[in-house]
């Protein structure tokens, strides 16, 4: 275990532990688009950038994303130093003008007193901004079924030749983890739809609902080990089923004890 | 289009069965081709065990690597700051009249295609046109009209 410092209170922590997580649990908020728990960091976003320091750096400073950055004893973190916002202001400066129509980014932007972009707009932009969420948890589900294509302006997220993917099973993961709401899936009449490929939805045998897509419960039943069934059962009825069991349960119980 | 896949096994077999060996079979496909055929990088995917997604992001990464085909004949116009001085526009323009194709392009009987790039680093002897591998310095409008004949 280390010590750092973190806007003026020490904190203990292990030894290169990224400087986010130490942030994240010592409940200081930080702004960040391309981060996710669950994948490796990538400091695509910028926005959890901080100032660090060391008293032997002599008053010199360093802004470096959070994310990426591993703690080292003696450290000492400033989340929300002036430059730091004023860093902040600036990237989402560029993100307004990037992605117009983002609610996320308008918000986030908003918060830090950026409520219009001082930068040309990009009319027909679209709302992706690369944070590569998406094919981080692709991969790390295992299918890596889109991946980023190109390369500098004309980089995007996508699957490969432009065709339907043929290692999606449609969890959506993807589409649900976007920070900026860029993938679109349509469901409806028991199918999916997304990344132009379509799928056929398990339904609930009780109340027919749906739940996940049939490839999805076919993988998941036999990766994970989880039998099939369980996918023809939406999650209330789980419930329902679960504390009608339960009630049964407490029946037995009182009538042994009466 | 069709290809000779045999060709694809031996350059396979060059190579060890890993991921690591990707770019380099890449650029052997693209050696042998001239381009990436589709049927080559799905093979490349399940031989190196690499998913087809990231086959594919590599390949559209590098600008070493193609997945149109491209003309017998490739010319790459530098558009270098020092040849854009010294009027590379000019023979672009020139190149894109005469072949009636826009940069990026091929012309249809697959006999040349049009490339800009950024800096070839011979910038002494700007405007610099390369001909597949043979390079060109000081290229004027004029020049461009036997330079496509030869």
């Amino acid at each position: 275990m280390i010590h750092i410092t973190i806007n003026g209170k020490v904190v203990e922590c292990k030894d290169g532990e990224m400087l986010l997580s130490v942030i994240r649990r010592e409940r200081i908020d930080v702004p960040t688009l391309c981060h996710h728990e669950a994948v490796e960091p990538s400091g695509a976003c910028r926005l959890c950038t901080v100032e660090v320091t060391k008293p032997e750096w002599d008053g010199w400073c360093d802004y470096v994303t959070s994310c990426l950055y591993p703690a080292k004893d003696g450290l000492i973190v400033n989340t929300h130093a002036p430059k730091v916002n004023e860093l902040r202001k600036s990237i989402l400066d560029m993100y307004l003008a990037r992605h117009p129509k983002s609610l996320k980014i308008k918000q986030l932007a908003a918060d830090y007193g950026v409520l219009a972009t001082s930068l040309e707009t990009v009319v027909d932009g679209n709302n992706c901004i690369l944070c590569t969420i998406c094919t981080r948890i692709c991969d790390h589900m295992g299918f890596s079924a889109i991946s980023t294509v190109g390369r500098g302006h004309g980089k995007e997220v996508a699957p490969p030749l432009d065709m339907a993917p043929a290692d999606c099973v449609g969890c959506l993961a993807c589409a649900k983890n976007c920070p900026t709401d860029y993938i679109e899936y349509e469901t409806g009449n028991g199918r999916l739809k997304i990344w132009n490929k379509e799928f056929e939805m398990v339904a609930c045998t009780v109340c027919g609902k749906t739940t996940v897509t049939k490839e999805f419960a076919e993988h998941l039943s036999q990766q994970r080990d989880i039998p099939f069934e369980y996918f023809e059962k939406c999650d209330e009825c789980h419930r329902k089923e679960l504390s009608a069991t339960m009630g049964k349960i407490a029946n037995w119980e009182r009538e042994v004890r009466s | 289009m069709k290809h000779d896949m045999t060709k694809l096994d031996s350059i396979f077999d060059k190579y060890p069965k890993s991921q690591e060996s990707l770019i380099a079979v890449l650029q052997d496909i693209q050696k042998e081709f001239q381009y990436l055929p589709c049927e080559a990088l799905e093979k490349a995917s399940e031989i190196l065990d690499v998913p087809l997604s990231k086959v594919f992001s590599v390949s559209t990464f590098y600008n070493a690597f193609s997945l149109t085909p491209k003309g017998d004949k490739v010319i790459r116009i530098c558009v270098g700051t020092a040849c854009h001085i010294r009027g590379a526009k000019l023979l672009q323009d020139q190149f894109e009249s005469l072949l009636k194709i826009k940069a990026g392009e091929t012309t249809k009987d697959m006999k040349f295609t049009i490339e800009v790039v950024s800096c070839v680093g011979a910038c002494a002897m700007a405007p610099v046109v390369a001909v597949n591998d043979k390079y060109h310095g000081s290229v004027k409008v004029s020049k461009v009209k036997k330079m496509i004949k030869a």
